[in-house]
């Protein structure tokens, strides 16, 4: 008997075997929050699905195609019986793929967990859009939102493409991808959220939008822990921007002061908006993420 | 109050390079460049520590800030500052430094001399010399040398300060403080500093036309030491040998010595020495033989001072007296039968009388050219004093006669008559004689009697008038004055009684006429001496004790022995306060000599500091982003 032949690799993001453990995942999402389009997710509203609800009385004008007429018949009163109603959702993936992204794997990381999480939304019936920003000044490149198992190898190129440069901060980058996006759902931003913007204003706005924030921060583990030397002058990678700086344990302590500061900020921001929050190591392998992390917080189920 | 000051305030200028450093460093200061992904959190940990460090500025510049400490610590040095030591500086300072053998006494076993602790206190001073001071070195013994004149170069100072050395001989303040007051009148100064142990005579001769600092050196442990070495010709024809032992004032305790002729054992005595105390002793040696004795003391205990522990003494071979009188002297020739130990030429029964004597006794001149080193003419004035006196026809007596002199010893000249009495010449004096060497012994009323000439290796007499025409002949003191002669004679040759050689100068040596020699002088290099027309070799310092050897070519001529022989050294006593002329007195300064302490150092050490911690702070984390 031959052995098969090895089964040709879907996407460089991802080997096979994490594919095929994603298929039996699916995003859990804080709130239900779907779309009007009839989907495959239960909105929590009463709907013409196959899943039973509850009983009301009738009213005149209602469908009596929904009466049951079994109750009708032992006890001569009509009950509509009330169906869960199945809508759409939307999965949001929103790529911070600046320069800043380029250290260290940030970005690979970041495209690889956008690859998992846009696959289970194909997988799980769910409208999957992309957006990677670039240039402050240029609208982030987007891919439309798509669906079923159809869609995998056009998510999995778009995201392959996705190359870091530029200099768009993350609150332009939400401005912007609302600007096209229409549905409910949820958002997952993947960036090092390193930006003078104002982020609570972003989320705010995804969330008016009817996005749950999913925040996934990558930071390389030279920004988890600087080892500097002496007079420096530090050259931001995005903006050219110098500062000069003396290393001291004063400073490096501030530092991991305001690292942690804002991890927790983005936490609150994101927790407040019905959202999740997760901060991860550029080294960490995007398995270690998806099955163990992610799985454990509960965003994955 | 005057704290400090700087010696070289001139370097200044020195603060200018302030400038180069600051412009150089923001020149210069590259910092290295690290991308990183973004400012946003290095901007706020920037902002917030500057705003939390009121001082963030300046460790923003730390580098700069050391380097500029750096500088200025190294324009402080160049300055020269120096804390105030003394309540004043003197510009112009003489530093009178004792280096007799008292000096060399060490404190305790094993401990540093009393040289050597002034020399380390004259070295802190020249360590703290400022630029506008000047120093001079003077060291003295029993003689003043001038080590340097007044400098402020410290390694002149210092090299001369090394090469002062502890001398075995006494010390002599008042030579030393002449030299010094010389050395003011071309070079005033005010103040003159005194080291010493204070092992010299509490009066000094001196009119001090200075302030004298006088630094007493803390004194010596205890010491023993041989302070008299002696010997004298015995009746059975040998020798007395005479030791005296003395100790230093609080000294007591047990020692032996030893006496050793030629190198062999002669005789050996265990002394016990009191408080305060001397012990003298007594060995015989045998006279038929030159010899060459050397007595070594071993104390039990600790000795300060080995210098005054070994003395030498040169024995002659013992002989009869030669001694020529001329047959028609026959007063002199009487006398001089009643002393032993002579022999008398010519003799009575023959008129041959060649070889040398020890002394000549004669009326003729033409005997005066006699081979001696005692000489008595009678009757005629020596030619050299022809100018001065001349023979007299008066009658006169004696008005004084010198009975401290040794051959007036015991000799009464009183009523003694004198037939033809010598004068004065026209405007001759006293004083003319003693410009020429002569010393009048016996005064008569118009002129000299009896003159004394002293020579290096020899001595004359003259009897200016004939005493056969006189009534001395018949008088007790005739013979007396004759045994005195004979005396002076024996000790002349040294057969009567033999001192020690003394360190300072060596005695005259008789050698070969203008015979070029070595002298081989303990821990010393070889020195050429050369004789005069009378082969004499005299005026070689002895400044150790030991064996002092004359050489011709190498070959041993002949050995001297120096010893210290110096009752005060060896007490090694200091006096507290010296007593100069006018009532004029200096105590012993109470407090050491503070000199002015350089600070430079203490500064440049500073700076190595302050260049370590700051090649430290650049090199603690080579490179930027790893």
């Amino acid at each position: 008997m031959q052995p098969l032949a090895p089964r040709p690799q879907l996407t460089s993001l991802l080997p096979n075997s994490v594919l095929d453990r994603l298929e039996r995942l699916r995003i859990r999402p804080v709130s239900r929050r779907t779309s009007r389009s009839r989907g495959e997710h239960l909105s929590g509203k009463g709907g013409t699905s196959t899943e039973f609800c509850d009983y009301r009385d009738y009213v005149p004008g209602d469908d009596t195609r929904f009466v049951d007429w079994n109750i009708f018949a032992r006890l001569h009163r009509p009950y509509l019986k009330q169906f869960h109603k199945e809508e759409e959702r939307h999965v949001v993936l929103l790529i911070d793929a600046s320069a800043s992204m380029k250290f260290d794997g940030k970005l690979d990381l970041g495209k690889q967990l956008a690859a998992a999480f846009g696959m289970m939304g194909l997988l799980n019936n769910e409208r999957v859009s992309a957006y990677a920003s670039h240039q402050a000044n240029d609208a982030p490149d987007r891919l439309p939102p798509c669906r079923g198992r159809a869609s995998l190898r056009t998510v999995f190129q778009f995201i392959e493409g996705i190359d870091g440069r530029g200099d768009a901060p993350l609150d332009r980058a939400v401005e912007r991808l609302l600007r096209h996006h229409s549905g409910r759902g949820v958002c997952l931003i993947v960036s090092d959220f390193l930006t003078f913007g104002d982020l609570k204003r972003s989320f705010n706005l995804l969330y008016s939008a009817g996005l749950e924030p999913f925040g996934v921060q990558i930071l390389s583990p030279r920004e988890i822990d600087p080892d500097l030397a002496s007079d420096l002058r530090l050259v931001d990678s995005e903006t050219q921007e110098t500062l000069d700086i003396s290393t001291s344990s004063d400073l490096m302590n501030l530092y991991q002061e305001y690292r942690l500061g804002l991890e927790q900020e983005l936490s609150m921001l994101c927790r407040r908006r019905s959202g999740q929050f997760l901060s991860v190591s550029s080294t960490t392998p995007a398995e270690s993420v998806l099955f163990d992390q992610l799985r454990r917080k509960g965003w994955l189920e | 109050m005057n704290w400090g000051g700087f010696q070289a305030l001139s370097h200044l200028w020195l603060a200018a390079l302030l400038a180069p450093l600051v412009l150089f460093y923001f020149l210069k200061l590259k910092r290295p460049r690290a991308e990183v992904p973004s400012l946003v959190l290095w901007r706020q940990a920037l902002q917030d520590q500057r705003v939390n460090s009121p001082f963030q500025k300046f460790k923003k510049n730390l580098l700069l800030l050391l380097q500029i400490l750096l500088l200025i610590l190294l324009i402080l040095a160049a300055l020269q500052p120096f804390w105030r030591g003394g309540p004043g500086k003197q510009r112009r300072l003489p530093v009178l430094v004792d280096c007799s053998a008292s000096m060399g006494a060490l404190d305790k076993p094993g401990g540093i001399s009393r040289l050597d602790e002034a020399k380390r206190r004259i070295r802190q001073m020249i360590d703290g010399l400022a630029s506008d001071q000047e120093l001079c070195l003077v060291s003295f013994d029993n003689t003043a040398r001038q080590r340097t004149g007044f400098t402020n170069n410290k390694r002149l100072l210092r090299d001369a300060l090394d090469q002062i050395e502890v001398e075995d001989v006494p010390s002599d303040l008042e030579q030393a403080l002449r030299l010094v007051q010389a050395m003011g009148r071309s070079e005033p100064f005010d103040e003159a500093l005194l080291f010493s142990d204070g092992n010299f005579p509490p009066r000094v001769n001196f009119d001090l036309s200075f302030k004298l600092n006088y630094q007493r050196l803390a004194p010596a442990g205890q010491n023993f030491g041989i302070t008299a070495l002696s010997a004298q010709r015995s009746v059975t024809g040998g020798w007395d040998v005479f030791v005296q032992i003395e100790g230093s004032p609080d000294t007591e305790g047990n020692a032996s010595v030893e006496l050793l002729q030629d190198g062999t054992a002669a005789g050996n005595e265990r002394i016990t020495l009191g408080r305060g105390r001397a012990q003298r002793m007594v060995f015989q040696v045998s006279g038929d033989r030159a010899a060459s004795l050397r007595v070594q003391l071993t104390p039990d205990g600790f000795d300060s001072l080995a210098a005054d522990n070994t003395a030498y003494l040169d024995l002659p071979q013992s002989r009869p007296l030669r001694v020529f009188v001329p047959k028609s002297m026959i007063s002199y020739r009487l006398a001089l039968q009643g002393i032993a130990g002579i022999e008398v030429f010519p003799q009575a029964t023959s008129d041959e009388a060649s070889g040398a004597f020890d002394v000549v006794m004669s009326d003729r001149p033409q005997d005066m050219n006699l081979p001696a080193r005692t000489r008595l003419s009678v009757g005629f004035i020596p030619t050299e004093l022809q100018r001065f006196v001349e023979p007299g026809t008066n009658v006169s007596e004696v008005v004084d006669w010198r009975r401290d002199a040794p051959v007036l010893r015991h000799v009464q000249l009183a009523d003694l008559v004198i037939l033809a009495q010598p004068r004065f010449t026209a405007n001759a004096g006293e004083g003319d004689l003693e410009n020429l060497g002569w010393e009048v012994l016996i005064h008569g009323q118009r002129g000299p009697l009896l003159v004394r000439k002293q020579g290096s290796d020899a001595v004359q007499f003259a009897l200016l008038f004939n005493t056969d025409r006189s009534t001395l002949p018949y008088r007790v003191g005739f013979p007396i004055f004759v045994a005195n002669i004979v005396q002076a004679a024996l000790e002349q040759a040294g057969l009567a009684e033999v001192d020690a050689n003394r360190t300072g100068v060596l005695p005259p040596v008789a050698l070969a006429s203008r015979h070029r020699y070595d002298i081989e002088a303990p821990q010393q290099k070889l020195e050429p001496v050369t004789a005069d027309e009378h082969g004499i070799v005299s005026g070689v310092r002895a400044s150790r004790t030991g064996y002092y050897s004359i050489l011709e070519n190498g070959a041993k001529q002949r050995q001297l022995g120096a010893s210290l022989l110096s009752p005060t050294e060896t007490s090694l006593a200091g006096v507290e306060q010296i007593q100069f002329n006018e009532r004029l007195q200096v105590a012993a300064a109470s407090v050491p000599v503070k000199s002015d302490r350089p600070l430079w150092p203490s500064l440049l050490m500073c700076g190595m500091g302050v260049l370590m911690v700051e090649w430290w702070f650049f090199q603690r984390k080579p490179g930027g982003w790893k």
